[in-house]
């Protein structure tokens, strides 16, 4: 089985996620005959990738890499996935791979499994979990024959790489010009914000806070335990709290060593924000809330009647 | 007596003519107005109305509850202004020679009504003048009003000018005949102006407030009912969407009558917690132009949106109106927006969504407490309507006091049953004016309740949805008590006996559904008195109750641009009671979230509990 | 312009979501059924582009019969007309072959614009309206947080990225576009709109007349609840008991300050 790896770049640098999904392509290669082929659109990351274990590392030199353009990248992708006859493509669950790889599910005619948690191999099948109903349930999906698979964020864990020199190529494809989609620059909104990715302890509001006026309960106990102010993003949407405060798929990533959450019920979106967290301590009213699937430490309970109670406390 | 000539009799004759004509013009063009309202002006129970007028018009009881200076001040001037009728007839009788009274009945006349009146209008009116163009009482609005200006100039003029003539009455000294014509003549023209400017003005409250208040509705509030019949013809549903947009004959009248006091905006909990509502403005004022510019009364367009959303259907507005007018337009407004316009803000579309799909506020399929309760098969008193606040756990502990209610019914022997089958009322489409999903759940409600006598609801929203709501739709064969009166009625028949054991600092929130909205005050304080020995009132209680700010659908907005919700709670705070007691379930849930926050810090938290529970803890 | 909106039923979030006998998919008794709330989005997107372009909007639903309510919910907000391609059971069908029936369906229909939500609550699959750009060659974008339509044949959107970052991108006409949620505030059917579904045309076809086939390499062999990776340890007692073990864990197990 040939798997080709899609590595991404973020800052010039191998994307977290694209680790995770070369792990997940490591863990089912051990006890199979599987090949894997990180492939990379970035010549600058074949240093660093040539240290992990694989069959070969590729690069398409030709990439114009300034920005990123969806059909271009469907067009390297489709070309080298063809002349290596390879069997699946592995890679991360992003906003931009998941802007493209659909297209070249279609073109190539084999089917996507988008957002998923596991993978294993057996006799040629491919046995993979993803999550559905906002990750209430998982589904088992078997794939016999191609297909491109996505991986989410934190499925997999860096600690597992396994580290071996590898070989490189730099492959020169052909590939077409097209003026359909013309992307522009990026921006972003709100200017500079709280860097929440580098704080120790984050304390988030989610609706169950009720209204705006109970934010300074939160902030009161946040302060009691030198803890950032995170939140959902409803929270933001609702406007009470800025932006830069947002936790969760569209705001940011994070894995504190303390996540404690109130009032949130755990929608997926929130949860791939901060479900790396070493330890997550949840507070909400609803039993099945399904951020309680990840907390070490559950509470169900009125999050209004015990906040002021704990900071008096603490 | 001094004579007038010919010549100034044609005179006074063509002013008399010319104002009263111009007055009789602008009244009846106002009138006019008043009758492209839709519906019809009520006569039903004449005696209460006549009563009503007696109390509010001429004791000027709302004038002088709100503000009782400014009241006592007012009343005055407008007792004045009734001694006068007489006097000011005989006035003008007087330019044509003849007198309506004797010379000796205006001597006693003037000594016991015209000279210590004509003294207290003049006191009235300054002191009023002064609070206004001095004090200037931010309800009065920002800018200063000529019109008002004027009338106080008239009103002293014209007590200044009787002081003087009724000088010469009584100290019988004659003026020379120049002396008493140029009084005479000031006198007489500026009551004639006064008549060109009481349509014109506000000042218009003179004459049609008595009208008003006399048709006033005794349903607070009184909003239209919108039967929406889907499988009706389109031709029907036109005339329902266009008729939308129009104001009642009855509202019409309250813009006219509107006398700009500002009493509506001051009590408004919306305005008062920093929101953009302004009732005298929004639902009133704002209406005025629009109506006479294009002489119709299709003018709920004109009402500010955003404030519309805001209202909490209190009916503070209307309590507090001197004049009798309905304030209230969030109804009229909502539906326009709801269902003519189809903008709703986001969190009440899931609400709609939730409410045709479940048929409960929450999109919920299961209720705790309903498992807890015995279901009603026909044999029971009451039916027991819970409601979605009890049903889906609005306040997780909202269920222990619709506990404490069956341990009182059980006590007394009264037996309950909830229905299978409850749907919510629809109180909050009601409200937010989705009247299609109201409908919709009003008549799968009364299908359910077809053989059932009596309803016992701890919520006011469903009982007056259940009672007076869907009366106006259909002819309803049942009666909803709410539980207070229920437990009232046990007390005095002693089906049960409750012992005086609570000795907290208790207070008591009157919730406005239930003081207004029912006209029940009395029998939560029967419960209360039983129970407590240190019942001390809030400043705003009973049908001047302040609301918590969960009513008109707004528990469920999730933004608001005032704190509406949080006057009401730092009220309860500053009383320094132990305890707050309610007896509404919204009411209930409103006071643990604004009183959790505010409480400051060293403070014990105030306990809230409905009169259920006071009662339950004191059962012997 | 002529506008597609294609549109899923899915079960709300607040139904109960219990496994069915054979481990097979979900019990669908019991259900509240809604408009996936990213489709709401884009119907409301195409509807904004509708009044400022004039126009008509089609809505397309692949789904079975309760799927009406989808189209009817649709029409009274002021879509035109509908497609609705009924399909007993969507579970085990995959995105690949929803796209290629839809595609069928639509590919004479000549549509300038394709609007999807950025994904379905259900599966969460987030690849369908992308799919179809491939089938129907147009140029596509997703996660369209804003959209401005200039002249006839180009579109200027606004992609949001990860970390409140934002892109914005110029596509040719015609295009798809995968429309993400609290780009707008979808608009609430009015009485007139609700009255005026009975005269809008559903054209209605079944999937297995567009060649609806089992995807002999994607098998959705079972459904199951997940397992927790971690033990969660639930607090509880009354508010001060969980207080003080709160106090506890933050003070002596996690240290914090």
């Amino acid at each position: 089985m040939k798997i080709l790896v899609l590595i991404e770049s973020i800052n010039n640098k191998i994307h977290p996620v694209s680790i995770e999904a070369l792990v997940a392509a490591q863990s089912i290669a051990s006890e199979n005959s599987v090949e894997i082929y990180p492939l990379c659109l970035n010549k600058n990351l074949i240093d660093d990738l040539s240290k992990f274990k694989c069959t070969k590392v590729l690069n398409v030199e030709n990439l114009d890499l300034k920005n990123y353009e969806p059909m271009t990248y469907l067009d390297a992708a489709e070309k080298v996935f063809k002349s290596m006859d390879a069997d699946l493509i592995m890679f991360g669950h992003t906003y931009e791979t998941r802007d493209w790889a659909p297209r070249l599910s279609a073109r190539l005619d084999i089917p996507f499994l988008s957002d998923c948690i596991n993978i294993n191999l057996s006799d040629s099948k491919l046995i993979i979990n993803r999550p559905i109903y906002q990750a209430k349930l998982i589904q088992k999906i078997a794939l016999s024959g191609k297909g491109l698979v996505s991986f989410q964020a934190g499925s997999f864990s860096s600690e597992n790489l396994l580290h071996e020199n590898s070989p490189s190529e730099s492959l020169s494809i052909e590939l077409n010009s097209y003026d359909s989609i013309k992307q522009g620059e990026r921006f972003q909104e709100s200017a500079g914000g709280v860097d929440l990715t580098t704080s120790d302890f984050i304390v988030s509001i989610g609706r169950g806070l009720g209204k705006e006026e109970n934010i300074p309960l939160a902030q009161s106990l946040a302060d009691k335990i030198n803890a950032q102010i995170g939140a959902s993003r409803p929270v933001v949407d609702a406007g009470w709290l800025d932006h830069s405060r947002q936790i969760g798929s569209s705001g940011q990533v994070v894995s504190p060593k303390l996540y404690f959450s109130l009032g949130i019920s755990g929608a997926i979106q929130h949860l791939v924000g901060m479900k790396g967290s070493k330890q997550i301590i949840a507070i909400n009213k609803d039993p099945n809330a399904p951020i309680f699937e990840i907390a070490d430490y559950a509470v169900v309970g009125d999050v209004l009647e015990i906040l002021p109670k704990l900071t008096e406390n603490l | 007596m001094v004579y007038f000539n010919f010549i100034e009799q044609i005179l006074i004759s063509a002013l008399i003519l010319v104002c009263i004509g111009s007055f009789t013009w602008e009244l009846s063009k106002r009138f006019k107005l008043v009758l492209k309202g839709e519906g019809t002006l009520p006569f039903d129970n004449i005696p209460a109305r006549l009563w009503r007028v007696f109390e509010e018009f001429l004791l000027q009881k709302k004038v002088l509850q709100q503000r009782f200076i400014p009241g006592l001040m007012h009343a005055f001037v407008f007792w004045g202004f009734i001694a006068f009728a007489l006097i000011t007839i005989d006035h003008f009788f007087r330019g044509y020679n003849t007198a309506l009274f004797t010379d000796s009945t205006r001597y006693f006349y003037s000594l016991a009504f015209g000279i210590p009146w004509s003294f207290l209008v003049l006191v009235g009116i300054l002191y009023l003048a002064y609070r206004r163009f001095y004090l200037r009482p931010k309800y009065l609005g920002e800018k200063i009003s000529y019109t008002s200006g004027i009338v106080a100039i008239f009103i002293s003029t014209l007590m200044i000018t009787y002081m003087i003539d009724a000088y010469w009455i009584v100290y019988d000294s004659h003026p020379s005949a120049l002396t008493f014509k140029i009084n005479w003549w000031i006198h007489a023209i500026l009551i004639l102006l006064f008549l060109f400017l009481i349509p014109r003005s506000k000042h218009l409250h003179l004459v049609l407030s008595p009208i008003n208040i006399f048709f006033k509705s005794f349903d607070t509030p009184n909003h239209r009912a919108v039967p929406i019949d889907m499988e009706g013809d389109e031709e029907e549903l036109e005339k329902l969407l266009t008729g939308m947009g129009k104001l009642t004959k009855s509202q019409t009248l309250d813009i006219f009558s509107c006398v700009e006091c500002g009493r509506c905006t001051e009590v408004c909990p919306a305005n008062r917690g920093g929101g953009v509502l302004d009732p005298k403005h929004n639902f009133i004022l704002d209406l005025k132009n629009p109506i006479m510019e294009t002489n119709s009364v299709d003018v709920v367009g004109n009402i500010n949106v955003e404030a519309g959303w805001e209202c909490t259907s209190c009916q503070a507005c209307t309590e507090a109106c001197p004049v009798g007018n309905e304030v209230e337009k969030a109804d009229e407004t909502r539906n326009l927006q709801v269902l003519v316009e189809g903008n709703v803000p986001q969190e009440y579309q899931k609400l709609f969504m939730n409410l045709q799909t479940t048929g409960n506020t929450e999109g919920s399929t299961s209720s705790s407490l309903s498992e807890k309760l015995p279901i009603y098969d026909g044999t029971q008193d009451f039916v027991l309507w819970l409601g979605c606040f009890s049903k889906y756990a609005l306040d997780p502990k909202y269920g222990d006091s619709v506990i404490s209610l069956t341990k009182i019914l059980d006590k007394a022997k009264i037996t309950y049953g909830i229905l299978a089958k409850e749907k919510c009322t629809g109180e909050p489409a009601n409200k937010l004016g989705d009247k299609l999903t109201y409908n919709m759940l009003m008549q799968e409600n009364l299908e359910t309740l077809k053989e059932v006598k009596k309803i016992i609801t701890m919520c006011p929203h469903c009982s007056i949805n259940l009672g007076t709501e869907y009366a106006k739709y259909e002819k309803i064969e049942y009666e909803v008590y709410h539980h207070t009166e229920v437990i009232e009625d046990l007390i005095k028949n002693k089906k049960i006996t409750i012992n005086k054991n609570n000795n907290d600092k208790v207070t008591f929130h009157d919730p406005c559904n239930l003081s207004r909205g029912m006209n029940v005050t009395k029998a939560p304080r029967t419960a209360i008195n039983a129970s407590c020995s240190n019942f001390k009132e809030l400043d705003e209680n009973g049908k001047n109750t302040l609301c918590c700010g969960a009513g008109g659908g707004l528990w469920w907005k999730k933004e608001t641009v005032g704190k509406t919700h949080l006057v009401r709670a730092e009220q309860v705070i500053e009383s320094g009671s132990d305890t707050v007691v309610t007896g509404c379930s919204f009411c209930y849930g409103m006071m643990n979230q604004g009183l959790g926050p505010l409480t400051p810090q060293d403070q014990e938290p105030i306990k809230v509990k409905d009169i259920a529970d006071l009662v339950a803890e004191n059962l012997s | 312009m002529k506008i597609c909106v294609l549109m899923k039923q899915v079960a709300s979030e607040d139904s109960p979501l219990k496994i069915n006998n054979n481990g097979s998919g979900i019990d669908e008794t019991n259900l509240n059924l809604i408009t996936n709330e990213p489709d709401s989005y884009a119907l409301e997107e195409a509807l904004l582009i509708k009044e400022k372009t004039s126009g008509e909007v089609t809505i397309c639903t692949l789904g079975p019969d309760s799927s009406q309510q989808v189209i009817k919910d649709g029409l009274a907000k002021g879509a035109d007309k509908a497609i609705h391609i009924t399909i007993e059971d969507l579970k085990n069908v995959s995105p690949l072959s929803m796209g290629k029936v839809i595609y069928n369906k639509i590919k004479n229909e000549n549509f300038d614009l394709v609007l999807s939500g950025l994904q379905s609550n259900d599966y969460g699959h987030a690849q369908l309206g992308i799919i179809i750009s491939e089938y129907l060659n147009y140029s596509h974008a997703s996660l369209v947080i804003g959209t401005e339509v200039n002249e006839e044949n180009s579109l200027k959107i606004k992609r949001e990225l990860e970390n409140g970052w934002f892109q914005s991108a110029e596509l040719t006409l015609p295009a798809c576009l995968s429309i993400q949620s609290g780009i707008n505030q979808p608009r609430y059917a009015t009485l007139k709109g609700i009255m005026s579904v009975k005269n809008k045309p559903v054209d209605k076809c079944d999937a297995t007349e567009l060649g609806i086939s089992e995807d002999s390499g994607y098998k959705v062999e079972e459904v199951f609840l997940p397992k927790k990776a971690k033990e969660t340890q639930f607090l509880d007692g009354s508010t001060d008991e969980i207080v003080s073990q709160l106090t506890d864990i933050l003070k002596n197990k996690i240290k914090v300050g």
